[in-house]
């Protein structure tokens, strides 16, 4: 059965602006029915929250002006920025899945750029994010529009967070222990993919990640793997011609659910690696934990712009960047 | 073998497990909190008027092991209060640990922070009931007794608030209506003035935190009647409650305490400041629920529509019982219809016919009674009991009414049913 969460349930974000306008998740009386009808219970009664709060969402998200500590670039594709925040908001992007909104100062809220966090350090009160060059937003940010000289680059940058829905099938992923996972990456996937290895092995697992530098061409998380304490594998994954998983990863993926008793399988990358994963964990049938990063087209992050909401095969829509559904869920029937 | 899962561990789901066990079925009871017996653990009124002779008819029927354990946990027999006769008050704080050793003598299978959340259905066929981990728990006949109070939203919406009660959905997580997920909508119960729900009728004061003088005519009399302050008389209150056999003006004017292990506060809520100004009371501190001076629990916003052989129309294998089946106040109400479903599930299974009980009987009229109100406007602002209100006039008007146990036992030779509920069938 489909359970499908509302990420920010429970959380002093909660209720938000989606009980306002009779949109929630999670609460039926909140949904416009007016009794309860609570199957994703969280611990808190969202309408109980929402009553005593005068019948109001909480307070948004903030914006925060942050400073730059460094931009390294490790590859002419991809630049790791550390960025300065209050040792709060570090604990609260700790999380696997955690992401921000990002953009320079001065230009307006649709420059936003939705990022995930590689690592988070609450007693430094820093923050590391990769970025890769690929559009609009991810020019701006780098601060490679035309006519931008190099003594103009802004040491601020403009955060939106803490978000916390990079991932599907969190569930999965916190409660998974002492078994075998599989950490699957491909291209810049890689960055979000390291809390995901932290939690899992603090979990008590064993962790072996597979690693495909993709199109940005570089290998910069395989030390941080290592140091970790994982297996790293670099191997190319997906074919050039029509990116399915090649003949090689599949025989090697399926060896390692039928004869090496992996439990659960992390895909960061794009969807068609997902797709591949997710159709090979199912015709495998070992009962394994399928969990992903969230490669919906986020933009506001508060379900209200529409722009993430995607349909599934039972014919409901989700809006994927407050909802937390199992990874299956979003492959299946695709 | 009949594999029969019943969802909520309240009186009505026990009683329902006795019988399906009696009748030959493999039981499995889901029960969201970490008691079974749900308001059975503040309860504590049995016997009173109506519910006497119910119950009498309960054990010719075959169907007298919960009955039992609340005689032997009885404080006070045959008490009088205002409205009231012969009530057996049953200690609130000995009776579920022995409900729970008698369903593992019977073998019932017991899953207590269980929490039943949807059905898989095929057609108009259960399947399974989907739990809140994601997992699934098959079986051939199903029977609700989630029964209608709460959960919080309502509580909220309808009341004043969560007010801590004794099904602690904070803690637990809150009831769903499973018929209601397996396609057939819910009915619901209104007050006077056509709001929804009702108020659960009585809350429980620490008998510690009382008057030596009220608590020793407690324990001696079972029943402490004080007169309210009149400025604070509130007979407005009366119209909310759930027990509209106690929403009677004396228990407006007094405050009526009856001794169930707890003092029972026999109102729905009263203000803690207001209560402690008057004598004896200087100390009082609510029990249950938490927030007593606050609010109560909010009832009656889930029934199914059933028949009067309690299957629940539109599925084909659900039945229903206690106040999932209709407005029915009360624990002997509660296994009165608990025991029907658990004898007819298994009827069900093998495709015999399902038994109604004849009108000839108390409980067969009150189901009866309650389908035929339920399904008008006004029958809806009831509520239906051997103890009170509507239900006991008829009861009397009928000649149903009887403290006599041999005419109870009588009556149901007369029409065959002696032991029915014994009856093994597999």
């Amino acid at each position: 059965m489909k359970i499908s969460d509302c990420i920010d349930a429970g959380t002093e974000y909660c209720p938000c602006s989606l009980a306002e306008t009779g949109e929630c998740i999670m609460c039926s009386q909140l949904q416009g029915k007016v009794f309860c009808d609570c199957t994703n219970w969280k611990g808190v009664c969202i309408y109980q929250e929402y009553i005593w709060n005068h019948s109001q969402s909480k307070e948004n998200r903030q914006v925060y002006r942050c400073r730059i500590l460094a931009k390294e670039a490790v590859s002419p594709a991809v630049t790791v920025f550390t960025i300065q925040v209050k040792r709060t908001l570090a604990r609260e992007l700790k999380e696997p899945g955690a992401y921000v909104f990002l953009r320079i100062p001065d230009y307006p809220t649709f420059f936003d750029l939705p990022m995930s966090i590689m690592s988070a350090d609450e007693r430094a009160g820093v923050i590391k994010i990769a970025v890769q060059e690929r559009g609009v937003k991810t020019k701006y940010l780098l601060q490679r529009e035309a006519g931008r000289r190099e003594e103009q680059q802004r040491e601020e940058v403009l955060l939106r967070g803490p978000y916390w829905n990079g991932i599907l099938g969190l569930k999965y992923l916190k409660s998974f222990q002492k078994g075998k996972a599989l950490v699957v990456v491909r291209g810049i996937g890689q960055a979000p993919a390291l809390p995901v290895a932290k939690k899992l092995l603090q979990g008590g697992n064993e962790v072996e990640v597979l690693l495909d530098r993709g199109r940005i061409a570089v290998d910069f998380t395989g030390d941080l793997f290592r140091k970790m304490g994982c297996r790293v594998l670099e191997k190319q994954l997906l074919k050039r011609e029509d990116l399915t998983l090649t003949e090689e990863t599949l025989a090697y993926l399926q060896d390692s659910l039928l004869n090496k008793g992996v439990g659960l399988i992390y895909g960061g990358g794009s969807d068609l690696l997902h797709q591949g994963l997710s159709r090979l964990i199912q015709e495998v049938e070992r009962g394994a934990f399928f969990v992903c990063s969230n490669n919906a087209q986020l933009c506001c992050g508060e379900g209200i712009c529409g722009s993430c909401q995607t349909r599934l095969a039972d014919g409901s829509r989700v809006k994927r960047c407050k909802t937390q559904l199992a990874a299956l869920n979003i492959y299946e029937g695709r | 073998m009949a594999r029969v899962v019943i969802i909520g561990g309240g009186w009505a789901g026990c009683a329902a497990a006795i019988t399906a066990r009696k009748a030959g079925a493999e039981v499995v009871v889901l029960e969201k909190t970490d008691l079974l017996l749900g308001l059975g653990n503040v309860g504590g009124i049995m016997r009173n008027n109506g519910r006497f002779t119910a119950a009498e008819e309960i054990i010719a029927l075959g169907a007298g092991e919960l009955l039992a354990i609340t005689d032997q946990v009885t404080r006070h027999k045959n008490i009088n209060f205002p409205g009231h006769k012969h009530a057996f008050l049953y200690d609130v704080t000995k009776v579920e640990p022995l409900v729970r050793k008698k369903l593992a003598e019977m073998q019932v299978m017991v899953e207590l922070e269980t929490r039943a959340i949807n059905v898989q259905k095929e057609g108009s066929w259960l399947k399974s009931i989907v739990l809140a981990n994601g997992s699934a728990v098959e079986g051939d006949v199903f029977i609700e007794t989630t029964g209608s109070t709460g959960p919080m939203g309502n509580c909220l919406r309808y009341g004043n608030g969560c007010s801590m009660c004794i099904l602690r959905c904070p803690s637990y997580g809150p009831r769903v209506s499973i018929s209601q997920r397996a396609g057939v909508e819910d009915l619901l119960g209104q007050r006077g003035d056509e709001s929804y729900g009702a108020y659960s009728g009585s809350c429980k004061l620490a008998k510690n935190s009382l008057s030596k003088e009220i608590v020793e005519k407690l324990d001696r009399e079972g029943v402490v009647i004080v007169p309210v302050p009149t400025e604070d008389v509130n007979v407005k209150k009366l119209a909310y409650k759930v027990c509209q056999q106690y929403a009677l003006k004396e228990f407006a004017e007094n405050i009526i305490l009856l001794d169930t292990g707890y003092a029972k506060l026999m109102t729905s809520y009263y203000p803690l400041a207001k209560l402690r100004e008057i004598p004896g009371f200087e100390f009082a501190r609510y029990d249950d629920p938490y927030s007593g001076g606050k609010g109560n629990s909010i009832r009656y916003l889930s029934m199914a529509p059933r028949n009067n052989a309690l299957k629940v129309e539109g599925l084909s294998n659900l039945l229903c019982a206690g106040e999932k089946a209709g407005l029915f106040v009360g624990h002997t109400e509660a296994i009165a219809t608990g025991s029907l479903a658990g004898h007819n599930s298994v009827r069900l299974y093998l495709g015999m016919p399902l038994l109604e009980l004849p009108r000839a009987l108390a409980l067969g009229d009150l189901i009866a009674f309650a389908n035929e109100k339920i399904k008008t406007p006004e029958g809806l602002k009831n509520r239906y009991t051997f103890s009170g209100g509507q239900y006991f006039k008829q009861m009397i008007a009928q000649g149903l009414y009887t403290t006599d146990v041999e005419t109870v036992k009588l009556r149901v030779e007369r029409i065959g049913l002696t032991n029915i509920f014994a009856e093994k069938f597999l």
